[in-house]
């Protein structure tokens, strides 16, 4: 290993943006220090605590898995994750949906410690595995739970892509994290993350839930249970299919068909490719109407009326965003709602491009339902278990980028010399990739972009308007062919963690030497928990990011909000919880560029938008 | 739902006053009385969400032996003797010898555990019938096996795999944190932070170099190299392995072990039951490429459990301590809410008297059978635009007779003050905060609840302690309401041992909607110059009566919030419906 070079003539100043973060917030104070070397004796692991939105891992630090896997989610609601995308907006809605976060927040981090990991937290330091796009007031909140309510002695927050580059032994990469909320891709370069050419869509878990129950919503069967069984009549009923009932698709068993029963095919042909068919293009119809935040189950049964799927069928140009609401995010809904005529043809093609067999899945029947008792049955066609995860590599909407034109897109913005570097170290992490077949499709994905034919000279409208937007952020973009310029780069795509890296070599691509040497060659671990593993070996190697210590933030904050007696004054008071502006450290307000658009991070930006604004 | 009431904690906001009762979030402030916790050195009331929680002992919960502190931590939370849980039906597995006779029961040889068993030993699962075997795990004694089991976890491959991460970060960290710290980056050289930061100082180090392209985010100087600028001038490709860190060699590569891959994506294709491929919660603890089959998965250890010894969060003062003895549930400290607030009982006359022939013949008729639909009926319905008396019942724990006071909380918070109003001219405000179309009436005055006193020293008053039902139904002055309606609704109704009943009546608007519930403040006067009744022998410290010298007999008042929950409104036009 070469020792590290001095630096070069043109380094005037070295900040970069992470010591820029440290220098900026915390000093040490002796006092501090002197603490730290002491309760590092006997207590030196650190708590490990992935957040997800939906799911949360924990563990100790040098340990090779979490101790723990929790769904945080509140199921007993509905709820499929514990925060959104989006906030409300409006002060009363936000502010008792911020406490209703805060609370279960508070709920959660005192089960990690007292029902899971059966450790005290005031003697737990704690790194927290930072998702880039983790709304800075959950970030906040978070802090503030841990130091003012658990006391815990320290907190880190460290770049979850980061952290799952290290559980690969590597500190560059390009690392495209698919959650459940989102998907995000992101680059980095000797262990520093380069947050301007951050890409990020909505095309992620919840989505990929949501399209799987509008197909089975549609074409699923559906059998109720046998009536008792001296059954009165003969029931023909119970032996004819139904439509399958909104009610028995609940997340619990969305998830599990998810996770048990689907998978990911390989590619489409490019004639087949939903994107490339204009028959299909014409009367394709996403409805993105946004229904009020707390829809529930009711106004999906709606959806169903005939009427009401009637008005799906708007044309895709004429599609708007609601006046009042520049925030529109589909994901504000808990279902992408589809017309049935779009769905219809997706389902023709998807029929036609799958193999697998139909499952029986048992289903608890709709609550109120007359016949019969036990469970009824869920036939989940081949063809939606193979193709479901299409949405996912759907691509050609410039504000859904699929999971391959993230790290595309994010790969367009990288400086051109390290592209080369970057693309044949993609490193794919988050709950989504776990279902089988998702990494080696993800390569032939990227492989078919940058190699497809070009467009004919006369694009469809919606690809014209694509390259139009994109024109005005990009000074010299190529006529039609978004990824010109990374077309070369084709022979140098690998992904680190590809389970099947050989298999995809059919694509007709000749593998880099580069390529060969690193697609498949990250150790076994598992998308899902890699970041975890990252956080754990950050904690063991001591690496875990800048430490802010309760003192500190009992400074900043002016002391700890829970001292309060029981005053009896009925006197109106303040309810705001209490901010502690820039004692957290965070990317996103780092001064990285002046005159640059706000950072991603305010919470009222939309995915769509943030991806226009984290680096344009 | 039957009426409730619950106690307010203060500890999730810092307003004095407990939220508007219908936000949702209210029902995190508000606890059932017997989960309260009550500390006498703060006068508070502290609840299973702020008060700080220690472990004062470790136990498996299957084998109820008690784990030394020690060990926990190497037996990863988990029993290190034989308690294991089925990967498939999560039932206790059982150890059995490889030589289950012939013809014998099973039972019989789970008995004969340890004085015949011929090595091989293997866990069972009583219920499922799976056996650890099919995975391949059996073991030579049938003592300690988790211990046995764990040395294998620990040759895990993921923990062989992380080991060798580490030893390939180490010299690198070593290498640069030394140069960090020798040779630059003011930002970063007050000294805690190249130590405790060693990944960005290493980093930093790497970066310092002129790495082409990358522009410097100098704030001053912006983005010199951004993307497309002008970065890409040289053509050699000099960015292989820029980052000085060597190539890190797996162990166990993804792309050999398979997991996720093209093999996998093979076997669900050709799936044919989904119960063959493990749920996600049997699989997600494993890091490790594993196997998607149900077939494959390992017996689980038995998590241990904590005894948990819980303080007050401001002055740390023990409310509670367990016992250390497994077994035992008693507890050395227990200083429980119940012992000092008055328990508070609330029922709807009005839902108990007329609807009475109709459960009783339900529940007569259909014994057997589950009489929810009947049931659903009897319980306490509200229709807008009409008027109802309720009770509260008070039982005072202490020793000491006190006096209450009740109010209901009238002035809104100013989140509900402001929608109120808005509410007022447009109806497009959010419904959950709008303010609660109903007014309540509860007595003004004070009213006495007698001390408390063991069961013998009251006269012969049996039914004392049947509460709810025979407090109401039997001679009480007020029960004839449910004929007359107007005798007396508001004021005291029953005065009987410890326990008070108060009428209250609630009239419910026309356009009444949502749940009749409110905030109540409950304040009670008690003589302190015996301050702690039952168990708290420290309690000659008074930091709340400062004024007042401790040895006189001095009146003290307690004050705290509820929230009452009557039930639901019945709009108007849904009654006839029924
Ligand atoms: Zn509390
Ligand atoms: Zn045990
Ligand atoms: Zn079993
Ligand atoms: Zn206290």
């Amino acid at each position: 290993m070469s020792a590290p070079g001095t630096p070069r003539a043109r380094v005037a100043e070295p900040a970069t943006p992470i010591p820029a973060r440290i220098g900026s917030t915390v000093q040490s104070s002796p006092h501090y220090t002197t603490t730290r070397r002491h309760s590092l004796y006997g207590t030196e692991d650190r708590i490990i605590l992935d957040p997800g939105s939906r799911i949360w891992k924990v563990g100790f630090s040098g340990e090779g898995r979490p101790r723990d896997v929790m769904l945080v989610a509140d199921s007993q609601h509905g709820e499929t994750s514990l925060w959104k995308l989006t906030r409300l907006e409006g002060d009363v809605g936000m502010e008792e949906q911020e406490r209703m976060l805060e609370a279960m927040l508070q709920d959660r981090l005192r089960a990690v410690f007292h029902d899971s990991l059966l450790t005290d937290p005031k003697s737990r330091k704690v790194i927290i595995v930072e998702n880039a796009l983790l709304p800075l007031y959950i970030k906040e909140m978070i802090a503030r739970i841990l130091f003012n309510n658990l006391q815990v002695p320290s907190i880190s927050f460290a770049s979850s892509h980061l952290l799952a580059l290290l559980g690969v032994g590597r500190i560059t990469g390009l690392v495209l994290d698919c959650g459940y909320l989102e998907s995000t891709a992101l680059p980095l370069f000797a262990s520093r993350p380069l947050f301007p050419n951050l890409r990020t869509t909505p095309l992620a878990g919840a989505r990929l839930t949501n399209h799987l129950r509008a197909l089975l919503l549609y074409f699923g069967e559906y059998y109720p249970p046998l009536t008792s069984l001296g059954g009165s009549a003969n029931t023909p009923a119970a032996s004819h299919p139904k439509r399958v009932p909104a009610e028995i698709l609940t997340d619990a068993v969305m998830e599990e068909i998810k996770m048990r029963c689907c998978f990911v095919g390989p590619a489409l042909d490019d004639a087949e490719n939903l994107t490339g068919s204009p028959a299909l293009e014409a009367d394709s119809s996403v409805e993105l109407e946004v229904p009020p935040s707390d829809m529930s189950i009711e106004d999906s049964e709606a959806s169903h009326s005939p009427s009401h799927r009637a008005s799906m069928d708007v044309d895709m140009a004429s599609v708007s965003v609601p006046s009042g609401s520049t925030s529109l995010s589909v994901d504000a809904a808990p279902h992408v709602r589809q017309g049935e005529a779009y769905l219809r043809k997706l389902r023709k093609m998807y029929e036609r491009n799958s193999t697998a067999t139909n499952l029986a899945f048992k289903v608890v029947p709709p609550p109120g339902s007359q016949t019969g008792t036990g469970r009824g049955t869920l036939i989940v066609p081949g063809w939606i278990r193979e193709r479901g995860a299409e949405v996912l590599f759907d691509g050609g909407d410039v504000d859904e980028s699929s999971v391959a034109e993230v790290i595309l897109d994010a790969l367009l913005k990288v400086p051109v010399d390290l592209r080369k570097t970057l693309a044949s170290s993609i490193l794919v992490v988050g709950g989504t990739p776990m279902l089988p077949g998702f990494i080696p499709r993800l390569h032939a994905e990227l492989i078919q972009a940058l190699t497809r034919p070009l467009p004919s000279p006369s694009p469809r409208t919606s690809r014209a308007r694509n390259t139009s937007t994109r024109n005005a952020n990009k000074p010299n973009p190529p006529p039609y062919d978004h990824y010109a310029s990374i077309r070369p780069l084709a022979p140098h795509i690998a992904i680190l963690n590809n389970p099947s890296p050989d298999s995809s070599s059919a694509t007709g691509v000749v593998r880099s030497s580069r390529a060969s040497a690193h697609a498949g060659k990250a150790p076994a671990f598992t998308p899902a928990v890699l970041p975890w593993v990252g956080g754990s070996l950050a904690g063991a190697l001591k690496i875990g990011g800048e430490e802010i210590a309760r003192e500190k933030w009992d400074e900043a904050t002016g002391g700890q909000d829970d001292e309060i007696g029981p005053d009896e004054s009925m006197e109106v008071v303040d309810e705001r919880p209490r901010r502690a502006p820039h004692i957290l450290p965070d990317w996103s307000r780092a001064p990285l560029l002046p005159g640059a658009p706000p950072a991603p991070r305010p919470q009222q930006l939309p995915a769509m938008s943030q991806q226009a604004a984290v680096g344009a | 739902m039957a009426p409730s009431v619950n106690y307010h904690c203060p500890c999730l906001s810092s307003a004095a006053t407990p939220p508007p009762p219908n936000l949702p979030s209210s029902s995190y402030s508000f606890h059932p009385l017997h989960t309260l916790y009550f500390c006498e050195e703060c006068d508070a009331v502290r609840c299973n969400r702020c008060v700080s929680v220690e472990v004062s002992g470790y136990y498996c919960p299957n084998c109820l032996f008690e784990v030394p502190s020690a060990s926990v931590r190497a037996e990863k939370n988990r029993c290190a003797r034989n308690c294991f849980q089925c990967p498939h039906c999560r039932n206790t597995l059982s150890v059995v010898p490889s030589d289950p006779p012939d013809a014998g029961d099973l039972t019989s040889s789970t008995i004969q555990i340890g004085s015949i068993g011929e090595p091989p030993f293997f866990l069972y699962c009583n219920y499922c019938r799976w056996d650890s075997a099919e995975v391949g795990i059996t073991f030579e004694k049938p003592t300690g096996l988790a211990l046995q089991l764990q040395k294998t976890e620990d040759s895990a491959p993921d923990s062989l795999e992380f080991e060798r991460l580490k030893e390939h970060f180490e010299p690198f960290l070593r290498a640069s944190s030394l140069s960090a710290s020798t040779s630059h980056l003011p930002s970063t050289s007050h000294a805690p932070h190249t130590h405790t930061n060693p990944i960005t100082a290493a980093a930093s180090s790497a970066l310092a170099r002129d790495i082409p392209g990358v522009g410097k985010y100098n704030p001053s100087l912006g983005r010199s190299g951004g993307p497309g600028g002008g970065g890409g001038r040289s053509g050699r490709d000099r960015t292989a392995n820029k980052d000085e860190m060597p190539e890190y060699r797996s162990r166990v590569q993804i792309g050999g072990a398979g997991s996720g891959g093209d093999e996998d994506a093979d076997l669900m294709r050709h799936l044919e039951v989904p119960a063959e491929i493990a749920r996600l919660e049997q699989r997600w603890v494993s890091s490790w490429a594993t196997s998607l089959q149900s077939k494959h998965l390992k017996p689980l250890r038995i998590p241990l459990h904590s005894k948990p010894t819980k303080r007050c969060p401001s002055c740390r003062h023990i409310l509670i301590k367990p016992e250390q003895k497994a077994q035992s549930v008693k507890y050395k400290i227990k200083l429980v809410a119940a012992n000092y607030l008055p328990a508070i009982t609330a029922h709807l006359p009005h839902a108990q008297i007329p609807k009475r022939p109709v459960a009783l013949k339900s529940s007569v008729t259909s014994s057997t059978g589950p009489p929810a639909a009947e049931e659903d009926t009897a319980e306490p319905t509200m229709v807008a635009g009409k008027t109802y008396p309720f009770q509260l019942a008070l039982t005072n724990p202490l020793y000491d007779p006190i006096h209450v006071r009740l109010a209901v909380q009238r002035a809104p918070l100013p989140p509900q003050l402001q929608s109120q109003d808005t509410a007022g001219t447009t109806d497009k405000e959010k419904e959950k905060t709008r303010r609660p179309p109903f007014a309540v009436s509860l007595p003004t005055s004070a009213f006495p609840i007698a001390a408390f006193a063991e069961a013998w020293e009251y006269e012969d008053e049996e039914e004392l302690f049947d509460e709810d039902g025979g407090l109401v139904d039997k001679s009480s002055p007020a029960k004839d309401r449910a004929g007359k309606g107007k005798t007396k609704t508001v004021g005291v109704l029953e005065k009987k041992a410890n326990c008070t009943v108060v009428g209250g009546e609630v009239v419910i608007g026309r356009e009444g909607r949502g749940d009749v519930k409110f905030n109540m403040l409950v304040s009670y006067t008690y003589r302190s110059d015996d301050p702690a009744p039952s168990d708290g022998g420290e309690g000659d410290v008074e930091p709340r009566s400062p004024t007042a010298p401790k040895a006189a007999p001095e009146m003290k008042t307690f004050s705290f919030f509820t929230v009452v929950d009557l039930g639901v409104i019945v709009p108007k036009d849904e009654t006839k419906v029924e």
